[in-house]
């Protein structure tokens, strides 16, 4: 059921989705990735599909580095960059494992992606080349991009936090607070911290300040579970997503329900109707008046029969996504 | 004046001087009606090793054997059969005291005479030390007041073992100490916020328990270390969850390190996915949900073998130089449906002209292909496609 705020987007990929992004300076493009190896680029306003191309394998992630340039990698390794003004494609480099992360920093202005080959490899967008490859303990499951640092999480358990200028080290490494596999890290606009996400309905608020009295203010909560029957399901949280001005975010689990949290006075501020199935990826517009929410199923139960993939476009308001009383 | 002491004595209650019969009924109606906490009024715990008998041990513990050492070095070795605790005092009463007289503490305490005048409500020395289980009670050297017990707010956490005050300090608090606000049988998590309080590196999860949390609507949110799975050390977490399969993911994770291509078919770790009440959603081996979904053949047939570059493929500019221009979508719906994913295969085999988009034969899939936007099951083209194409896909 959508409401008069919501809509489905019109020649959804054939395939489950694997991410969607928004375009930095409009919520008027959007650019999603899908298994059914394509990368679409919606009009959203006015519902069509302006653009596809392909891949050779399914497409994992996509990211945009500019509002013309879409980025996307998959489980042919292959990174590539399509120009989506005159629909050039260009093949800027490849990994030796499926890609699983694609990420753009502006203050370093880098492209970053993490793959199943347990590296992160930063790429210049400009030239466009590899400007480096760095080792990670595990597999890469999940990156995020906090002002000039990244934050990496890994099979294992593993976050490392990077400094994007200097790849020398590790920055940071810390094991995830949350006892299951990472699923998903997404860091805090405000650049304070990262939510971290579990397969085991659970976040975590983590703070990137190492210093002990910040490091108290950590902690976690559980999340997208229901009670059947005195069985409590739990879904693994696959999406994070943050408002970019009131650094509040939505989590997306397997659920298919979609929270929205206000993670300083610790509080819900908001759940949408339930989607079909599992919510496979989150998108805020920058601008924080969009939502796009894949909803994808996700093979947790193998399931062949499953309701059908699609993407919505919800239009949200402060009152959904504003904290509700004044903040620290 | 009068005799000492009598033929026969019979133990009595010295806080409410009432005789007994025997010896364990006597200590049942102490612990009954006078082992008390004065503040909180909950039953007080003696601290001492259990013995049968006493009221609220388990059945099945062994007494203790006699000629074991003393809990308390100058103490007479516990015998079995002896109250907990008590035995020292009804000896020391009998020689010393005389009979019903209310002096606890006999000899062994020099300041006998601050006792008796003790709060009344105060079990005067008898309560059996405290609060913590399993600490002995005499946990302080301190002249008067001895076992620090009644310390505990300011002592050591409980993980400081009691140094044994020399020898003669009887078992009992003396009524000094029972000035102290005991909050002896506080719940543990009383404890822990006063320990915390004063020694904060020890527990630094619990301070952290302390920082306000609000309710929030239809959630529970709580600090890391009170999350009901997690452990009280935000440091390093451990995870009994993770039992059966800790020791494996380790060496999982250690074996797919040292191949730097993981190849997926290593076998992972698995996750205990079900308990008695609650179910994770989740596929049983402990890898993504991505990378469970690679595995499946439909997404295998054109991707590079592991170790192989995908590349024969200079990075040019279109690929779909093969292809008619795409920005015409809608074109789609009659004109290369099996195309896009295959599409790419002629700019790769830059040698194989057969592949031509529009060449239908090769893939022998067209009709059914045609309308790519059906609703229905997803069927990816690639799950349609004759091995002669997953052979062209592989380098």
């Amino acid at each position: 059921m959508t409401g008069s705020n919501e809509f489905k987007l019109n020649q959804p990929p054939e395939d489950g989705i694997s991410s969607v992004k928004f375009s930095p300076n409009t919520s008027q493009f959007l650019l999603v990735s899908s298994w059914d190896t394509s990368v679409r680029l919606y009009d959203v306003p006015a519902n069509s599909m302006r653009l596809k191309y392909q891949h050779t394998g399914a497409v994992l992630d996509c990211a945009f580095y500019d509002p013309t340039h879409a980025w996307s990698g998959g489980l042919d390794h292959q990174l590539k960059m399509h120009d989506l003004n005159t629909d050039q494609e260009n093949l800027v480099g490849t990994h030796d494992a499926p890609i699983r992360c694609v990420e753009y920093c502006p203050e370093v202005n880098v492209m970053v992606t993490g793959s199943w080959d347990q590296t992160v490899k930063l790429w210049d967008p400009r030239t466009p080349c590899n400007a480096g490859t760095f080792s990670q303990p595990e597999k890469v499951y999940t990156l995020s991009v906090s002002g000039d640092r990244l934050i990496v999480g890994t099979a294992g358990r593993r976050v490392l936090v990077w400094d994007l200028r200097n790849m020398g080290y590790v920055q940071q490494r810390r094991e995830s607070s949350l006892k299951y596999q990472t699923r998903c890290i997404r860091a805090f606009p405000n650049k304070q911290g990262y939510v971290l996400s579990s397969i085991e309905g659970r976040v975590a608020v983590e703070y990137l300040d190492p210093s002990p009295e910040v490091q108290k203010k950590k902690y976690a909560f559980k999340c997208h579970r229901l009670k059947e029957n005195n069985i409590e399901q739990i879904y693994p949280v696959n999406a994070i997503s943050f408002h970019n001005i009131h650094n509040t975010f939505a989590t997306g689990g397997s659920d298919g329900f979609v929270n929205i949290w206000d993670p300083f006075n610790k509080k819900r501020l908001c759940q949408f109707h339930r989607y079909p199935t599992s919510i496979a990826s989150l998108a805020f517009s920058n601008d924080g008046t969009t939502l796009a929410i894949a909803s994808s199923y996700m093979y947790e139960m193998d399931d062949t029969e499953h309701p059908e993939d699609g993407i919505f476009i919800l239009q949200v308001t402060d009152a959904e996504t504003k904290p509700k009383s004044p903040c620290t | 004046m009068g005799r000492k002491k009598k033929k026969q004595l019979k133990p009595w209650c010295w806080y409410c001087n009432r005789d007994f019969d025997d010896e364990k009924i006597l200590i049942q109606h102490q612990k009954a009606k006078h082992f008390k906490c004065h503040i909180c009024h909950k039953k007080l715990y003696t601290g001492l090793p259990p013995v049968p008998g006493a009221p609220g041990m388990p059945p099945g513990i062994p007494p203790l054997m006699p000629g074991v050492p003393p809990l308390m070095p100058g103490m007479p070795p516990v015998m079995p059969g002896m109250p907990p605790g008590l035995h020292h005092q009804r000896k020391y009463t009998q020689s010393f005291c005389g009979e019903n007289i209310m002096m606890p503490m006999g000899g062994m305490m020099p300041p006998g005479p601050g006792i008796p005048p003790l709060m009344p409500g105060m079990p005067p020395g008898m309560p059996p030390p405290v609060p913590r289980p399993g600490i002995p009670p005499m946990t302080q050297a301190q002249a008067v007041s001895a076992p620090g017990i009644l310390n505990r707010p300011p002592a050591p956490t409980a993980t400081v073992p009691a140094p044994q005050p020399p020898v003669t300090k009887p078992l009992f608090p003396s009524a000094g100490q029972m000035g102290t606000p005991v909050t002896s049988s506080s719940t543990a998590s009383s404890n822990s916020e006063s320990l915390s309080a004063s020694s904060k590196a020890l527990f630094p999860s619990t301070a952290q328990a302390q920082a306000a949390v609000q309710g929030p609507v239809g959630t529970d949110f709580k600090p890391l270390n009170n999350t009901p799975a997690t452990t009280t050390e935000p440091p390093k977490p451990t995870f009994p969850a993770y039992t059966q399969s800790t020791a494996s993911t380790t060496s999982t994770t250690n074996s797919t390190a040292a191949k730097p291509v993981a190849s997926i078919t290593s076998k992972p770790a698995t996750l205990t996915t079900t308990s008695a009440t609650s179910k994770l959603i989740h596929p049983d081996e402990d890898i993504s949900l991505e990378e469970r979904r690679a595995q499946l053949p439909k997404y295998q047939r054109n991707l590079p073998r592991p170790g192989q570059a995908p590349i024969g493929n200079p990075p040019v500019g279109p690929i779909g130089g093969m292809m008619p221009p795409q920005p015409g979508i809608p074109q789609q719906q009659g004109m290369r449906p099996p195309m896009p994913p295959h599409g790419q295969y002629g700019g790769h085999h830059q040698g194989m002209p057969g592949y031509l988009p529009g060449a239908m034969p090769p893939y022998g899939q067209g009709p059914p292909m045609v309308p790519p936007y059906q609703g229905g099951p997803p069927r990816p083209p690639m799950g349609m496609r004759p091995p002669v194409m997953s052979q062209g896909g592989r380098y």
